[in-house]
C-alpha cells in the first residue's frame, strides 16, 4: 500500500450528534480514521463511544452531522456503508440459538461472499480456538467465547473498515493475541480500525492512534505512544475529569 | 436450657421472609411500568369487570329460576373441575409458572423457591385463559343461582379459584421436579400421553360424564346455591383449608425442583447442528435464521405442544363438529403469538446489533420474521383442527372454505397485531427458560384479551359462514378481512424500514 492510499480517510465524522429522546449520547464528535491505521476510542462509560460505533455501523442513523464510511454518506447509502463494515458490537452480538457456522453463513450470503470463502471462515474460527464448537448454538458460549466469535464475524469479508467495541471484554490471553493479529492483518491490507475499549495498555499496543471521548464529545486525539507509560496514563486520567 | 431456634421457628421465619420478598419484588415490577397511568386505569377497569360479572348476570331477566339458568347450574361443576384442569395445564406448560423476575436479574438476589412459588401464583391470573375462565365462572354462577343466594355461592366460587391455581401450582412444581430427574422428559410425556388416552377411552365408552358428575364440585356447587348455612360454613372452611395448605405445599416441590438442573433448556442451549448448504437467496437465509431462533426454543417447544394438542384433544372429546371447529384456529393463533410473536425482535436478542450491521433490505428481515411467525401459527392450527376433526366426519364444501377462510385470516391478523406491538413495545427478554413471558405479565393481559377479543369475534363470523349452503361465501367475506389486516401488516412494515424506529427496536431488544 502506498503512501497516498494510507492517508485515504476511510471513515470521515464531522459534528455527529445522537439523540435517543431527551437524552444525548453523542453530542459533537469529529473523527477521522485512515487506511491502514488503527484508531482506538477512549473514554469513561457513557462517553458515546459505542453509539458513535453503532452510528458507523449503521444500526443506528445519526440525529444530525456527516458521517462518511469509505466514502459512503451512512444517512443517504446505508447499505453501500454496511457492505463496507464489519462490526463486532459491544455487547452479545450474537443470536442465541444459531451456531457459529450459521452465523457466518448468514454473513457469507447477505456481503455476497465468494465461493471458497469457507476455507477463510476456518482458519478464523480456528485461529480464535472455536474450531471445535463451529456447529454448537452460542446459547451456551462463555462471555469470551461470545467476544472471539463477534471478532470473527467483524473479520470474515476483510472489510475496508473494521469496528471493533470492546473486543478483549473478558478475553482470554490467546484470544487477545488472535484479535490483535486480526487489527494488523486488517491494518496490513489497508482498511482502517476502530477499537472501542477501556484496556488503555491493549489500545496502544493495537492502534497507533487514541481518540477519547467525555460527556459524548471528543476531547482528544493523539498518538497512542504518547498515551503509554506513567506519563500516559497520567494524561489519560486528566482527559477524564 | 437450649437456646437454639427451633426447626417450626425457623420455617415459620423463613415463610415469612418470602412473604415480605414477594411484596418487594411486586413493588419492584410496579415501580418499572413503562405507563404508569395505563397500568392503574387496567387494574380499576379488572376489579370493575370482575365485579361486573360476578353480580349482574344475577340481575337479568331469567337468572335463578328454570328452564336456562337451571341448565348454567347444572354445568357449574364440570367447569369448576374445568378451572383446575386449565390451571394445572397452564402452570405445567410453563414451567412452574411465570416469574416475577427474569432469571437473569434474578440470579444475583437471595430469592427463593418459596419466594419464587409464591410469585408464580401472584402472577397465575395474568393469563387470559385463566382470566376467561374464571369470568365464565362467575358470571355462570351468578346467572345460574340468581340475586338470592348470590353471595354465598360467589365466595365459594372466589374460593375455589384459588384452591384451583393453588394446586395447579403444586402439580406443575411436581411435573417440573419429575422432568428434571434423569428420563424425567420421557416419563412426563409418556403420562400425558396416558393421561389423553384414558380421558379418549371414557369418553368413548360414554363413562367420561357420569365420572364428572361424581366430582366433588357438585356438593360445593349444591350447598352454596342453598345460601349461608352451616353446610356452607364447612364448604368454605374447607376450600380456604384446603387453598392454605395447597399453597404451603407447593413450595415443597418448588425447593426439589430448583435444585435441580432443567435438563431440555441446558440440552438445547448445549447441542450442535451440523452444517447445511448455503441458501440461495436473502430471503432463505433470514428464514432459517428464524426458523432456527423459534423451533430451538424450548419456550416455543412446549408452549406449541400445549397450544397445538390441547383444543384439538379437547375438540376430539368434546365431539365437536366442523362449524365448532372453525373458531380453534383464532384461538391457537392468538395463544401461539403470545409465545414470541408480540415482541418478535427478541428472538435476535443481542445479535440483534449484529444482524442489523448486515446489508439486507429491512424489508427482507420484515418479511422473514412475518413469514416464520405465520409459519408457526399455521402449523399449530392445522394440528389443532386435524385432531379435533378425527370425529367431526368429512365436512361439507362449505365448512371446508368457511374453516381455509378462518384460517388465512386469523392468520394475517394475528401476524399484523403482533408485528405491530413488537415494534410499539420491544423489550430485551431472554426466551431461553420455559418460564419466560415475551413481554411482563400485565402487558401479556393487554395483549391476549385484545387478540382473544378479535380472533373469536372473527371465528363467530365464519363458523356462522359454515353454516350456509354457500361455499364461496366464506371465500368472498375473507377478502375485506385479509385486506384490512394486510394493510396493519403493511403499515407496520413501513414503519420498520423507518432507520430510527428500527435502531430504537433493535437497541432497546438487545440490551
Amino acid at each position: 500500500m502506498g503512501e497516498g492510499e494510507r492517508d485515504r480517510a476511510l471513515v470521515e465524522v464531522r459534528d455527529l450528534h445522537v439523540r435517543f429522546g431527551e437524552v444525548e449520547a453523542v453530542g459533537g464528535v469529529h473523527l477521522t480514521a485512515y487506511a491502514g491505521r488503527a484508531t482506538a476510542l477512549l473514554g469513561r462509560n457513557g462517553a458515546g463511544k459505542s453509539t458513535t460505533m453503532r452510528v458507523l455501523a449503521g444500526v443506528v442513523p445519526p440525529t444530525s452531522g456527516s458521517v462518511l464510511v469509505a466514502g459512503h454518506d451512512v444517512r443517504r447509502h446505508p447499505m453501500a456503508a454496511k457492505r463496507a463494515v464489519g462490526y463486532c458490537p459491544d455487547v452479545g452480538g450474537l443470536v442465541p440459538r444459531a451456531t457459529p457456522w450459521e452465523h457466518l453463513q448468514l454473513a457469507a450470503r447477505l456481503r455476497r461472499l465468494p465461493t471458497g470463502w469457507e476455507p477463510r471462515a476456518r482458519d478464523l474460527l480456528e485461529r480464535f480456538e472455536l474450531g471445535d464448537v463451529a456447529h454448537r448454538v452460542t446459547a451456551g458460549f462463555s462471555h469470551g467465547m461470545g467476544r472471539r466469535l463477534s471478532v470473527v464475524l467483524a473479520a470474515l469479508h476483510e472489510p475496508q473498515v473494521l469496528l471493533l467495541d470492546e473486543p478483549f471484554d473478558g478475553v482470554d490471553p490467546l484470544g487477545v493475541e488472535a484479535t490483535l493479529e486480526v487489527v494488523a492483518d486488517a491494518r496490513s491490507r489497508g482498511a482502517a480500525v476502530l477499537v472501542s475499549t477501556h484496556l488503555r495498555e491493549l489500545a496502544i499496543e493495537a492502534c497507533s492512534t487514541v481518540s477519547v471521548l467525555r460527556g459524548g464529545a471528543q476531547v482528544a486525539e493523539m498518538s497512542a505512544l504518547d498515551m503509554a507509560g506513567e506519563e500516559g496514563a497520567r494524561a489519560y486520567r486528566s482527559l477524564l475529569d | 436450657m437450649p437456646t437454639a431456634r427451633s426447626w417450626t421457628e425457623g420455617l415459620l421465619r423463613e415463610q415469612g421472609r418470602a412473604v415480605a420478598d414477594v411484596g418487594t419484588l411486586l413493588r419492584f415490577r410496579a415501580a418499572h411500568v413503562r405507563r404508569p397511568r395505563a397500568f392503574r386505569a387496567g387494574l380499576v377497569l379488572f376489579a370493575l369487570a370482575t365485579t361486573a360479572t360476578a353480580v349482574v348476570p344475577a340481575h337479568l331477566p331469567g337468572a335463578g329460576g328454570p328452564g336456562r339458568a337451571q341448565d348454567v347450574l347444572l354445568l357449574l361443576p364440570t367447569a369448576l373441575a374445568g378451572l383446575v384442569l386449565i390451571a394445572v395445564v397452564s402452570a405445567v406448560a410453563s414451567g412452574g409458572g411465570r416469574e416475577l423476575l427474569a432469571r437473569d436479574p434474578a440470579a444475583v438476589h437471595p430469592i427463593s423457591p418459596t419466594t419464587d412459588h409464591l410469585g408464580a401464583l401472584v402472577l397465575a391470573p395474568l393469563n387470559i385463559a385463566w382470566l376467561l375462565q374464571a369470568w365464565t365462572l362467575l358470571g355462570a354462577a351468578s346467572y345460574g343461582a340468581g340475586a338470592g343466594p348470590l353471595v354465598a355461592l360467589q365466595t365459594a366460587m372466589l374460593l375455589w379459584l384459588v384452591l384451583a391455581t393453588a394446586v395447579g401450582q403444586v402439580v406443575a412444581w411436581g411435573v417440573e421436579g419429575v422432568r428434571r430427574l434423569r428420563f424425567g422428559e420421557v416419563g412426563v410425556r409418556l403420562l400425558t400421553v396416558a393421561a389423553v388416552v384414558v380421558v379418549l377411552l371414557l369418553q368413548l365408552d360414554d363413562r367420561l360424564v357420569p365420572l364428572l358428575d361424581q366430582v366433588p364440585t357438585v356438593r360445593v356447587v349444591a350447598i352454596s346455591v342453598g345460601g349461608v348455612t352451616a353446610a356452607w360454613w364447612g364448604v368454605v372452611g374447607t376450600l380456604a383449608g384446603l387453598s392454605v395448605a395447597a399453597v404451603v405445599l407447593g413450595a415443597l416441590p418448588a425447593h426439589l425442583a430448583t435444585r435441580r438442573v432443567p435438563h431440555d433448556e441446558l440440552r438445547v442451549e448445549s447441542e450442535s447442528h451440523r452444517a447445511r448448504p448455503l441458501p440461495r437467496s436473502d430471503l432463505a437465509v433470514l428464514l432459517r435464521t428464524d426458523r432456527g431462533s423459534v423451533w430451538r426454543a424450548v419456550p416455543m417447544r412446549r408452549g406449541l405442544a400445549v397450544l397445538a394438542i390441547g383444543p384439538g384433544v379437547v375438540a376430539l372429546v368434546g365431539d365437536l363438529d366442523w362449524v365448532q371447529l372453525t373458531i380453534l384456529p383464532g384461538l391457537v393463533a392468538s395463544g401461539g403469538a403470545l409465545l414470541f410473536g408480540v415482541n418478535a425482535w427478541c428472538l435476535d436478542g443481542r445479535g440483534g446489533l449484529w444482524r442489523e450491521s448486515l446489508p439486507v433490505g429491512a424489508g427482507t428481515v420484515f418479511a422473514a420474521r412475518a413469514w416464520v411467525l405465520a409459519e408457526f401459527l399455521v402449523a399449530a392450527s392445522l394440528v389443532t383442527v386435524a385432531l379435533g376433526g378425527l370425529r367431526a366426519g368429512v365436512p361439507t364444501a362449505t365448512e371446508a372454505t368457511a374453516l381455509l377462510a378462518m384460517l388465512a385470516v386469523v392468520t394475517v391478523q394475528v401476524v399484523g397485531a403482533a408485528m405491530r406491538w413488537s415494534l410499539a413495545h420491544p423489550y430485551a427478554v431472554d426466551l431461553r427458560s420455559a418460564r419466560a413471558t415475551p413481554a411482563p405479565p400485565l402487558m401479556m393481559v393487554g395483549y391476549s384479551s385484545r387478540l382473544a377479543l378479535s380472533t373469536t369475534m372473527t371465528g363467530l363470523v365464519f363458523s356462522g359462514l359454515a353454516r350456509l349452503e354457500a361455499p364461496g361465501l366464506p371465500l368472498l367475506l375473507a377478502v375485506p378481512f385479509l385486506c384490512w389486516s394486510g394493510a396493519r401488516l403493511a403499515r407496520a412494515h413501513e414503519r420498520w424500514t423507518d432507520p430510527v424506529q428500527r435502531a430504537r427496536v433493535v437497541v432497546t431488544a438487545a440490551a
